[in-house]
């Protein structure tokens, strides 16, 4: 069930009434909320409901097995078996085939013939967003951040909830738990905040990531070396504004609906493409990732405690998962470890952190803005392109100053320059809005989510194409 | 003896804000059933055939008929050709 749709509405026009009409019965709202979720992942598949109940349920006792032993050593045992069962899960059904062919192709090249054989079994819908939930949820538990919840809903609750089930934020166990053990105070509905980034979210996805996606993006990485050189060039800034608009999109819809329910989610993006460093583009984009990486696997490598080696040797470390939990090819492996050598280049030039930040002048400013941006459009090619020939054929094209001709149509263009709005227009300006929709009379704010639903569905595409971070 | 779910006793009551939200949300999906009928019809007739949907179509093809005699559904088609003319798109 993709947000953008009529079946969503319907879905949230019934989920919406019930939740509140039930507020005042918490366990039985949380029971409702289940059960609207549950079926919101089995509109994809069925039978993949059960990998949501089965984790809850693991998790669940898994937390009490932790937090039941008095000894640290017991603890972290209990722990790590946790850990490798969710992360097994997840690998058995994302990486199994890739890491059987690696190794299978690593025995042909020294002359070994082995076949270890593939697997046939469909990828669940937001696997890796489902594990980190649940890891995010035992470690608080062994950290002593959180104590077990005392009830299997709560937890099925965390992990299922279907705002962020598919595609994030990711958020933490700590800071959802604690909104769930009592009903909500609908005063703390944002109705302008919400009705703005559902607006918002449904304006990015269904005009600016999809015609940017059909009408050049995809053309252009089907077959990157039929394509001229600036094609290549504006197929990379198209596909960075595409992603940018697909993935906030969902974040921004996900957080305002959550809202309307009465729930809190982090934010997920801040203006990514502002970024003036690597390691500040990493504090704006998926910023529920990047943290989750920092608090669960970077710091509990030594984070920078342990000398500059090991600090570099963290950070690689951590990218390079960060980039593989992406997917299971060797083009994100690559896209997580060139993001890592920027962030240790960084480092060794002493440009990170908030005091070099403070201290770098307007050209320095401006200068690191021109070289992250490129570096992340450039690093994007090797998320986008489906096979290691199509990156290779990418690069080759483009650097090889092959013509510089282009079949960007005056739409096309008009959409590119309506994605780089999305970065150019000051946030004070949708804030001002936001309290402008808060202050106005009824029929404004009815006919304001109208007219701009009306207008996008007078534009829209065809079809609408799934989020792209579905697949993760 | 009952045990109360502690949960249960804090009772917040509902706000206008809940009441705007709302109105919000279902006038929004009304003007759009009523503006845009023909893609309710479409999503109804996608279905697998059963009673139930069988008259939620009837009642969306109601709907389609009432806004297109009243010109409504109209507009939403001659904004679309128009954006198509201007933008070049494919046509659906």
């Amino acid at each position: 069930m993709l947000f953008p749709t009529i079946e969503f509405a319907v879905f949230f026009a019934v989920v919406f009434p019930v939740t509140w009409l039930l507020n005042a019965h918490n366990t039985w709202k949380k029971v409702f909320l289940v059960a609207a979720s549950y079926y919101f992942y089995a509109a994809w598949r069925p039978e993949f409901t059960l990998l949501l109940l089965v984790s809850s349920v693991f998790n669940y006792g898994a937390a009490f097995a932790i937090d039941h032993f008095k000894y640290r050593a017991q603890r972290l045992t209990v722990l790590w078996i946790a850990v490798a069962a969710n992360l097994g899960l997840l690998g058995y059904f994302k990486y199994y085939n890739f890491f059987a062919a690696s190794l299978m192709n690593a025995f042909s090249a020294i002359g070994v013939k082995v076949d270890i054989g593939f697997i046939e079994v469909a990828l669940p819908i937001a696997i890796s967003f489902l594990t980190f939930h649940a890891l995010s949820y035992i470690i608080d538990v062994y950290r002593r951040v959180l104590k077990p919840a005392t009830s299997l809903i709560d937890i099925m609750f965390y992990i299922g909830f279907f705002p962020h089930l598919i595609a994030g934020p990711i958020v933490r166990a700590n800071k959802f738990l604690a909104q769930t053990v009592s009903p909500r105070d609908p005063a703390n509905i944002r109705l302008g905040q919400s009705v703005f980034l559902i607006l918002g979210g449904l304006f990015k996805k269904v005009i600016i990531a999809n015609y940017l996606s059909t009408g050049f993006v995809d053309g252009v990485f089907r077959d990157p070396t039929a394509n001229s050189s600036l094609d290549l060039i504006f197929g990379m800034y198209g596909y960075a504004l595409e992603i940018y608009c697909d993935f906030s999109a969902y974040t921004d819809i996900a957080i305002g609906v959550a809202n309307l329910l009465g729930y809190e989610f982090p934010q997920n993006f801040n203006y990514p493409y502002r970024a003036v460093s690597v390691q500040d583009f990493w504090r704006r984009w998926h910023m529920s990732l990047s943290s989750w990486l920092r608090d669960y696997l970077y710091i509990p490598l030594g984070g920078s405690k342990f000398g500059t080696f090991a600090t570099y040797r963290n950070i690689m470390i951590t990218m390079a998962l960060g980039g593989l939990w992406h997917g299971a090819s060797w083009a994100f492996l690559i896209w997580g470890s060139l993001h890592g050598s920027a962030l240790v280049i960084e480092r060794m030039l002493g440009i990170t952190g908030d005091h070099a930040a403070a201290k770098r002048g307007t050209l320095a400013t401006a200068l690191g803005w021109l070289v992250t941006t490129q570096f992340v459009c450039l690093a994007w090619v090797f998320f986008r392109a489906p096979s290691t020939d199509a990156w290779l054929g990418y690069f080759a094209t483009m650097f090889g100053g092959r013509s510089w001709s282009t079949t960007v149509t005056p739409f096309v263009a008009f959409i590119f320059a309506l994605g780089a709005l999305s970065h150019i227009l000051p946030p004070r300006w949708f804030e001002t809005l936001e309290k402008c929709y808060d202050e106005a009379p009824l029929l404004v704010k009815v006919l304001v989510p109208f007219v701009v639903i009306y207008l996008i569905s007078v534009a829209a595409p065809a079809g609408i194409a799934p989020f792209i971070y579905f697949q993760f | 003896m009952k045990h109360v779910d502690p949960t249960e006793l804090e009772r917040p009551r509902p706000t206008g804000e809940l009441r705007t939200a709302a109105i919000v949300i279902y006038a929004t999906l009304v003007l759009l059933a009523v503006t845009i009928p023909q893609s309710v019809v479409n999503w109804v007739a996608d279905m697998n055939g059963n009673p139930v949907e069988e008259t939620a179509l009837r009642g969306a093809e109601v709907l389609r008929n009432l806004s297109q005699r009243s010109g409504i559904a109209g507009v939403y088609q001659r904004a679309r050709d128009i954006f198509i003319a201007i933008s070049g798109v494919e046509p659906d």
